[in-house]
């Protein structure tokens, strides 16, 4: 560390001012702490959705029923989906953005701090509503995360509290957007150019603008529901001159687009990730942003091929399968993009590194089995059975799980000023790297033989697999186990972390000292460091 | 405050109502839109 760099940590840690006990948590306006409270979050919704799931795969483990009846079945797989989707993959995208944007950009803080505390800390309240719900009379929402009428509407007590719960996640969201857009767009540095802001923050603004335009639809949805099972409309009541299949539509036109709400920033992640371990910049920078921004007006217009099985004219068909395999394009730019990245790189592979590959590799697969799901002819034959479960999962898990990971590794000696311990990090991506393969890849065999999604009971043809699916299920769940545990030692007693833990690493977070301080750029960046840290 | 600083606090204060009011437009525009395209008992 340079004399300079010393006396900016120094003047840093004299300035920290930094609030102790539980106030700092419950008014914290720093967007550090309010990082670390969603990371902390999610973290906490990732166990029990995955607990959930392993009630799941418990059951299922051989035909029969063994352990839970059906409709606690059913509701395991709603509330799973809900939890590990706004409980777990956005709030842990929301905590990277507040840890990683202003640091980016060159900013002190977001720009509005009392929202951001605000919209952390609707989201205890929102889970523990859905949580809840599955404990009142009737039993939770068991109609499957789609809330499809009319067989939601047929739920017990639980259906106004998971709505309000669904209310308050979304307007969490909606606020945390506003919060990342305007730090954006209105507080980078001096000198930080729209094109040359590291690809995290550039894929966190194409979200953010995603999120504003679907949240909406979806609490819109979700008060029509609520109207006709309260308030005596008839917005999804055939009986009454409304439409069951016009919520089908109003629910994925929301829904698709939040597919790339789960996803986008993990383009971000792999795009930091694998340049630094490349020691090469990133192949094709401004193609990156258009790629990301095309995969986002593209997902405006397919959500249909959720519901090619509803009966849809021919040509509605052909659109939706046609405008959703056009997303292979630019997400295919993305992905030569980053084989270009490592072409002749001098690669080494730390953690991070390990999940980005992962990430890339399977969230290929993923993508594959995606298009061929968009093959409507083909879809009659694949629709709701586990083939789909096989898919999303793919997408999901090595996708946004595995880059939230990735990022967490590569981050925390930022964060925190400690090392996490390498070999033991090891450990974590093989055991989850196998875990997740024999979790989710036997499910397109059972797909393909046309075992259904969300039943708790199977024919005895698609024992084998189930059971190889529910031990790969077990050893993922628990290997998660160790990153927590990788994560604690590394804060407690990992080895001390120098400045720039990654010798390829570029972005003006890296130009901070480690760990970072709790107020950064006070000062705005100087043009030096900003065009080192542009060094993509 | 710097004439700069209460600039891009007027900005960012601008900028965020409008982001706000989009979003609550798009959730009345779809609420309206079904109940448009109601077709009545």
């Amino acid at each position: 560390m340079s004399h300079h760099e010393h006396d900016a940590a120094a003047a840093h840690d004299d300035h920290d001012h930094k609030p102790y006990g539980w106030k700092r948590w419950v008014y914290a306006t720093n967007h550090k702490d309010i990082g670390t409270m969603y990371l902390v979050f999610a973290c906490i919704m990732f166990f029990v959705g995955g607990s959930m799931a392993l009630v799941i795969r418990l059951e299922l483990f051989q035909p029969g029923l063994q352990f839970v009846d059906p409709a606690i079945f059913n509701e395991m797989t709603t509330v799973h989906a809900l939890l590990m989707i706004f409980g777990a993959v956005m709030p842990a995208w929301t905590g990277l953005a507040n840890w990683l944007i202003p640091m980016q950009v060159g900013a002190p803080d977001m720009a509005l701090p009392r929202l951001n505390n605000f919209s952390f800390w609707i989201l205890p309240f929102a889970f523990m509503l859905l949580i809840g719900s599955l404990f009142v009379p009737g039993g939770g929402p068991a109609g499957g995360w789609t809330l499809y009428p009319p067989l939601v509407l047929q739920g017990g007590d639980s259906l106004p509290m998971a709505i309000f719960a669904i209310h308050m996640m979304g307007a969490s969201s909606i606020l945390g957007a506003i919060n990342v857009i305007v730090t954006i767009m209105n507080m980078r540095a001096p000198g930080v150019g729209l094109l040359n802001m590291p690809l995290f923050v550039w894929t966190w603004l194409i979200t953010a603008y995603l999120l504003i335009a679907v949240m909406p639809v979806l609490a819109g949805a979700v008060t029509m529901l609520l109207t006709d099972h309260f308030f005596g409309t008839s917005f999804f009541s055939a009986a009454g001159g409304g439409d069951p299949v016009m919520f089908q539509h109003i629910f994925w036109f929301f829904g698709h687009p939040e597919v790339y709400i789960l996803i986008l920033p993990a383009f971000g992640i792999v795009s930091e990730i694998i340049p630094t371990f490349s020691r090469k910049p990133l192949f094709g920078y401004e193609s990156m942003v258009y790629a990301s921004a095309s995969i986002a007006f593209l997902s405006f217009i397919v959500w249909a091929h959720h519901m090619f099985t509803v009966g849809m004219p021919l040509a509605g068909q052909m659109f939706f399968m046609l405008s959703t395999m056009l997303i292979a394009i630019p997400t295919g730019v993305k992905v030569f993009n980053w084989c270009a990245t490592m072409w002749r790189g001098s690669l080494t592979f730390e953690t991070p590194m390990l999940f980005a590959l992962a990430f890339l590799f399977l969230f290929t697969c993923g993508g594959f089995s995606g298009l061929m799901l968009a093959i409507a002819p083909a879809d009659f034959q694949y629709h709701d059975t586990y083939f789909v479960v096989a898919h999303f999962h793919y997408v999901l898990v090595p996708g946004s799980i595995f880059t939230i990971m990735a990022a967490v590794y590569y981050w925390l000696p930022k964060w925190t000023g400690r090392m996490y311990d390498e070999t033991l990090g090891k450990w974590h991506f093989w055991l989850s790297a196998i875990g997740v393969n024999v979790l989710f890849f036997p499910q397109h065999f059972l797909g393909l033989a046309g075992m259904p999604r969300r039943i708790p009971d199977y024919s005895v043809q698609f024992s084998d697999w189930n059971m190889v699916s529910s031990i790969g299920a077990f050893i993922f769940g628990f290997s998660q186990l160790l990153f927590v545990y990788v994560v604690v030692k590394a804060v407690r007693s990992g080895a001390k972390a120098p400045a720039r833990p990654w010798e390829g690493a570029h972005g003006l977070e890296w130009e901070l000292p480690t760990p970072a301080p709790y107020h950064s750029w006070t000062e705005p960046p100087s043009p030096a460091l900003i065009a080192r840290g542009a060094e993509h | 405050m710097t004439d700069e600083a209460t600039d891009r606090s007027r900005r960012v204060r601008r900028n965020s109502l409008l982001l706000g009011a989009v979003a609550l437009a798009i959730y009345v525009a779809f609420i309206a839109s079904t109940v448009l395209g109601l077709r009545g008992p």
